[in-house]
């Protein structure tokens, strides 16, 4: 059994893996694929309780991928600062794997496609993937009902 | 201590089932094979160096972190692991995540990766919908 202690690596092997069978559309597909079909348990919470149900989802989340945030929950926005991400750590600093150069954008294929389908705004920027640091940004138009908040 | 983030199972089931669909099985045996030199380079020279201790101690700590239930018998030349509850399966089925179609396959395929890249050698025999399997494992004839 591949440990979930151990994924983090698999992971990264595995976008190398798909880069040089299919070239980089081949990572970004499974990407997709991710958001598309592992995600339901975020689309679930975001249908529930919009912004709410973003920041109780990361709770979870990152509550047991470790590392070191700072989540903020406004009325109209949810931001996620990053500044130890766990699994970017894992990638760049455990010295286990060659870290896949493009590693962090699965993030951005991951989540802001999924958050847009429910008519928020999100950006994901990522400052520095060696340092693990990134942002992600969603913010609830102004003229978006109230229930999604 | 390592974080213990379960979901990443169902995570790995789904990039098992893309690989087969858009790989088959061959690309799942490749890159499989290929994490005994990436991933689990650190457990390959372990037992190279040390033998089946070092995957006795491996696999405690893997499921004691994952509160699998599971024995385990070293006698010689021959560890026995018998999972009777799989953390891995017990997780996507208890959460709603696809298991992929040939998902206990993978653990045959790194097991024998690694043995064989330390001079062992691995059987499985699993029942994927029951969520146990019996491990195998001895060292290779030279």
């Amino acid at each position: 059994m591949i440990s979930c202690t151990e994924f983090i690596w698999v992971y990264n092997e595995l976008f190398r893996y798909l880069e040089e069978r299919g070239g980089e559309a081949a990572v970004i597909a499974f990407w997709q694929g991710i958001s598309e079909h592992f995600l339901g348990n975020l689309r679930e919470y975001i249908a529930a309780e919009g912004l709410k149900g973003m920041h109780r989802y990361w709770s979870h989340t990152l509550g047991e991928e470790g590392g070191r945030h700072r989540m903020t929950l406004y009325d109209d926005l949810f931001v996620i600062d990053m500044h130890d991400c766990p699994s970017a750590k894992l990638i760049h600093q455990a010295g286990r794997v060659d870290p896949y150069p493009k590693y962090c954008e699965h993030c951005r294929w991951l989540y802001p496609p999924l958050i847009e389908r429910f008519g928020y705004e999100a950006d994901m920027d990522i400052i520095s993937c060696e340092k693990g640091r990134c942002r992600l940004t969603v913010r609830k138009p102004p003229d978006a009902p109230a229930r999604n908040t | 201590m390592a974080n213990v983030h379960k979901d990443f199972h169902g995570a790995l089931s789904y990039g098992l089932q893309f690989l087969e669909e858009h790989y088959g099985p061959e690309g799942v045996q490749e890159f499989l094979s290929g994490l005994a030199d990436t991933v689990y380079r650190p457990l390959t020279e372990a037992v190279r160096a040390e033998g089946l201790p070092a995957l006795q101690r491996h696999w405690q700590t893997i499921f004691d972190l994952e509160e699998g239930d599971i024995a385990m018998d070293l006698d010689g030349d021959t560890l026995l692991l018998t999972v009777w509850r799989c953390p891995a399966v017990s997780h996507l089925r208890e959460h709603g995540y696809t298991v992929a179609a040939h998902f206990c396959e993978h653990t045959r395929i790194v097991n024998e990766a690694v043995c064989r890249a330390a001079g062992y050698a691995a059987e499985v025999t699993y029942d994927q919908e029951a969520g146990c399997c019996v491990q195998r494992f001895w060292r290779a004839a030279p």
